[in-house]
């Protein structure tokens, strides 16, 4: 209901301010929205044992949809999902992990090596789902084998073709609670699992820019 | 920081130049020159060497009171120690790791590499006459490991007819003593000595937020014998024998406590024999190894957390000769086999390697004005590509006071025994590291177990069915001497090091649980490059003055591409990330731009005291990439440690012919860099603050 109010409000507001075009048929251009999302907790079961045996890892994913901008509990209308460095897409096929969300959506990613403001447009070669094989986007974090402490890499900008064929751009800047400048051993131990992440997103159907 | 102490250089330059001028009348000291070993395995003038070598000499040790070797190699010019990662202190040589420097004890190799790096700190400097350093690649004579340089470490030899002795005793902050002993005999033909070290600390704690030991408490011993016997005129025994033992405490947690005691031996026989003028032999038995043993229990139940052996035997027999066809030229060539056997805990197999060897060396002098060597070493191995090693030198004098140096030499490194052979699962991260030539087995049965999925295998299995490549660099090195007066020495060294081969980790599988699954590969090239300025300069009998001064580039050539094609990001603080540019790669981790060391020896002479004033300075350094740059590179938004440097005192003082003591200070000024907090890595963990000692010398 709200999408429609706004989208009435946008349509009105670009047929006045358009001058050049007087055709009625013309799509509806919705501004591309830069936004942020902090402390997107991601939590986890198993992982290891106390002995540091493996065990399976367990417990529901934390989905997100970029077209409300907020996590969401649907079963349908979600885009990516996390639990704990895992994110998964609405698209594809499952890894075969426990507690993996029915992926209902047509979602699919890339990864590019650049910065925010250098994505401009979408490379829909690129585009994978999720498949037996792994994770389209998995590859976004280095992790310290001494400190155990997860950060994200440098310049990995992750680019969404959502369920519904929209897109997305989003950099991740935390995985630890309040986006922390030095991360403790107590902040590792205890805050980890929050994400905290830009985006940018393409709210026109089938708009491959981001400009 | 550079300017303060090119500032200084020049005011104490100027302040001796006119003390020159009022000590001309002195008669300066006839100095013979200084001879070594090690950079043509005969014996050469320093001074006439196409080569950059460097000694440290028996007085400047005793005058400096060092305990280890790690202390003295440290005040050298372009060398710095550097922690290494799993603990021990290796060596950095023109810009190259410490696993790149070959370790001698009188020509012959020490082993016990467990991570790669040969601790040094094991080896004591009460026995030594002198300290000779090679620097560029030498494998044309040395083969593995040679490829940054060479030091070798050469033992006192008897000197004074009849029975002699010496105690010393050392007693230094963090309770840190060293006692060490040595008697000798020696009659015309023979002669036999003993010496033995002990030497032990209470260790220190540089991060007080943490319950845990920087350094644990520790105790250790070395016993050393050596026999030379002249069987007559022209035939000569030697045989040598060294014990090491060492017990610390392990203590990586407040949870956990443990101990590692290391256990090492060698032995050492050598029949020189010379036919003639012209032709001469040596036979040599070589044998070593190196044990080490920890274990870990959990301090609550006394349970065993982990436990870790490792056992390393080399055995070489080796036969040389020379030929000298005129007084001009020499020939050396020699024909042997290393065998070497490891154990450990991890290893799928016990490894053994044989691998033969021959080299020759032509070393010749056309005119007065020029010397040419020339040399070349085969290196035939089972388990990794065999080696040509080639190397070639020239110096030609240019005038009485200017000569001019130059070298091309090949340098290898054989993948070690972990890269090869290694089988660990690590149980916190649970990711699997297998050796390079156990991947065909060992991944084939992870995938068998269903640890991987045959989707998951990234790297095919075929690619591990040839032999690992050995790290080889090729090693230019050009410069040249120049002594203006007899009293001052110049010496100038442009250096470059091409690398190529380097081993490093890849990831070649991923588990089901999504941990990967790493193996050894040569991918990495990289290069080091800069200059290395000596100066000394020795007026008189009682002054010697000494600068040194290394600058130095060390890049990573894939990281080199990736900052240059805009492929290489750094994150800024939580705001996302930034593209970075050709000038913002900082080079290679633990590397020093700039590096300068300046030392005053002075001899009271009259009455007996002798005192010295020793500083080193390095610029800054990453240790680490910490802002998320791929690959772990280094760019000038990271956190660095910041450039220091650090002034240490001496003085001792004869009594009565026989005894001397001796006070000092290392690092006067405390200079420490700690962690501010636990998040913060980038801190010096081998810097623990003043030293103060005290020292007793007994000679009989």
């Amino acid at each position: 209901m709200k999408t429609i109010k706004l989208l009435t409000l946008l349509t009105i507001f670009i047929g006045f301010s358009s001058c050049s075009n007087d055709d009625d048929d013309d799509p509806v251009i919705l501004r591309v929205e830069s936004e942020s999302v902090s402390n997107l907790y991601a939590p986890q079961e198993g992982g290891f044992d106390q002995m540091g045996n493996p065990l399976p890892i367990t417990g529901e994913f934390t989905k997100f949809d970029f077209s409300s901008g907020t996590t969401t509990t649907s079963t349908t209308d979600w885009d990516i999902a996390f639990r704990g460095t895992n994110i998964i897409i609405n698209g594809g096929t499952s890894f075969g992990a426990t507690d993996e969300p029915e992926r209902t959506g047509n979602a699919a990613a890339y990864m590019e090596n650049s910065t925010m403001a250098n994505v401009l447009e979408v490379d829909v070669q690129l585009l994978q789902q999720d498949s037996a094989t792994g994770y389209v986007l998995s590859n976004w974090y280095d992790y310290n084998p001494v400190n155990h402490i997860i950060t994200p890499t440098a310049g990995k900008i992750l680019v969404i073709r959502t369920r519904d064929g929209k897109y997305a751009k989003v950099e991740i800047l935390s995985y630890y609670k309040d986006n922390p400048a030095e991360i403790t051993t107590e902040i590792a131990t205890n805050d980890a699992r929050y994400y905290t992440f830009n985006y940018v997103n393409q709210p026109n159907e089938g708009v491959t820019t981001f400009e | 920081m550079r300017f303060i102490i090119t500032i200084l250089f020049v005011i104490i330059f100027s302040f001796f130049s006119k003390a020159q001028i009022t000590l001309k009348d002195t008669v300066v000291e006839q100095k013979l020159g200084e001879v070594l070993i090690t950079a043509t395995r005969t014996y050469r003038q320093l001074s006439s060497l196409p080569l950059p070598a460097q000694i440290v000499s028996e007085k400047e040790l005793k005058e400096v009171n060092t305990t280890r070797l790690n202390e003295i190699l440290n005040e050298q010019t372009g060398l710095i120690t550097v922690s290494e990662f799993v603990g021990g202190e290796g060596v950095q040589m023109q810009g190259l790791d410490s696993q790149y420097t070959l370790i001698l004890v009188d020509g012959v190799p020490l082993v016990g590499r467990s991570a790669g790096t040969l601790d040094i700190r094991r080896l004591t400097v009460g026995n030594i006459k002198q300290i000779e350093i090679v620097k560029g690649a030498s494998s044309s004579l040395y083969g593995s490991e040679a490829l940054g340089g060479v030091i070798n470490i050469i033992t006192e030899n008897p000197k004074k007819t009849g029975i002699t002795g010496d105690l010393n005793y050392r007693f230094a902050t963090f309770n840190a003593q060293d006692i060490n002993t040595s008697i000798n005999y020696k009659k015309e033909k023979f002669s036999l000595g003993a010496y033995l070290n002990r030497n032990s600390s209470d260790g220190y704690d540089l991060i007080n937020a943490v319950d845990v030991n920087t350094v644990d408490p520790y105790t250790n011993y070395t016993f050393s014998t050596k026999l030379n016997f002249d069987l007559n005129n022209n035939t000569n025994l030697f045989a040598s024998g060294r014990i090491y033992t060492e017990d610390q405490d392990y203590t990586p947690t407040s949870e956990e406590s443990g101990e590692i005691k290391v256990n090492e031996w060698n032995t050492h026989l050598k029949l020189d024999h010379k036919y003639n003028k012209k032709w001469s032999s040596y036979f040599e038995f070589y044998a070593t190894r190196y044990i080490a043993e920890e274990y870990l229990n959990s301090v609550a139940d006394n349970s065993l957390v982990s436990e870790s052996d490792y056992d390393e035997l080399l055995m070489r027999p080796e036969i040389r000769a020379t030929y000298n066809p005129n007084d001009k030229s020499t020939f050396i060539g020699g024909i042997g086999m290393d065998h070497e056997v490891l154990e450990r805990t991890d290893f799928t197999t016990k490894p053994i390697f044989n691998s033969p060897y021959v080299f020759l060396q032509y070393d010749t002098n056309p005119n007065e004005k020029l010397n040419v060597i020339l040399g070349a070493r085969f290196d035939s191995h089972s388990d990794y590509e065999s080696q040509f090693s080639p190397k070639a030198a020239v110096r030609y004098e240019l005038s009485d006071k200017i000569a001019l140096k130059g070298s091309v030499g090949y340098g290898f490194k054989a993948p070690d025994f972990r890269q090869l052979y290694f089988n660990f699962t690590n149980a916190f991260g649970g990711y699997t590291i297998l050796g390079y030539n156990t991947v065909e087995t060992e991944l084939a049965q992870l995938i068998e177990d269903g640890v991987v999925n045959e989707n998951g295998v990234l790297v095919p299995i075929s690619a591990f069915q040839g032999n690992l490549k050995p790290e080889n660099s090729i090693a230019y090195n050009f410069g040249f001497n120049y002594k203006p007066i007899s009293t001052l020495n110049l010496d100038l060294n442009l250096f470059r090091n091409d690398i190529q081969d380097l081993i490093d980790t890849q990831r070649i599988a991923n588990k089901v649980s999504g941990n990967g699954v790493y193996s050894y590969t040569n991918v990495n090239k990289a290069y080091t490059y800069g200059l290395e300025f000596n100066a000394s300069w020795k007026p008189n009998n009682q002054l010697k003055l000494s600068g040194g001064y290394q600058y130095l580039i060390a890049r990573d050539k894939d990281a080199v591409d990736a900052f240059k094609n805009g492929e290489a990001f750094a994150s800024i603080s939580g705001q996302g990330s930034i593209e970075l540019n050709e000038d913002d790669y900082f080079g290679l981790p633990n590397r020093s731009k700039h590096m300068a060391n300046l030392k005053v020896f002075y001899d009271f002479e009259g009455i007996d005291l002798n005192t010295n004033i020793r500083g080193t300075y390095r610029s800054k350094y990453g240790l680490y990439d910490t802002n998320g740059t791929v690959n772990g590179y280094l760019d000038k938004y990271d956190d660095f440690v910041d450039a220091y440097s650090t002034w240490d005192w001496a003085i001792n003082k004869t009594f009565y012919k026989n005894y001397e003591l001796g006070f000092g200070v290392e690092n006067i000024f405390d200079f420490t860099d700690l962690p501010e907090s636990d998040a913060d890595a980038i801190y010096i963990g081998n810097i623990p603050g003043r030293i103060i000692y005290g020292k007793l010398n007994i000679t009989f």
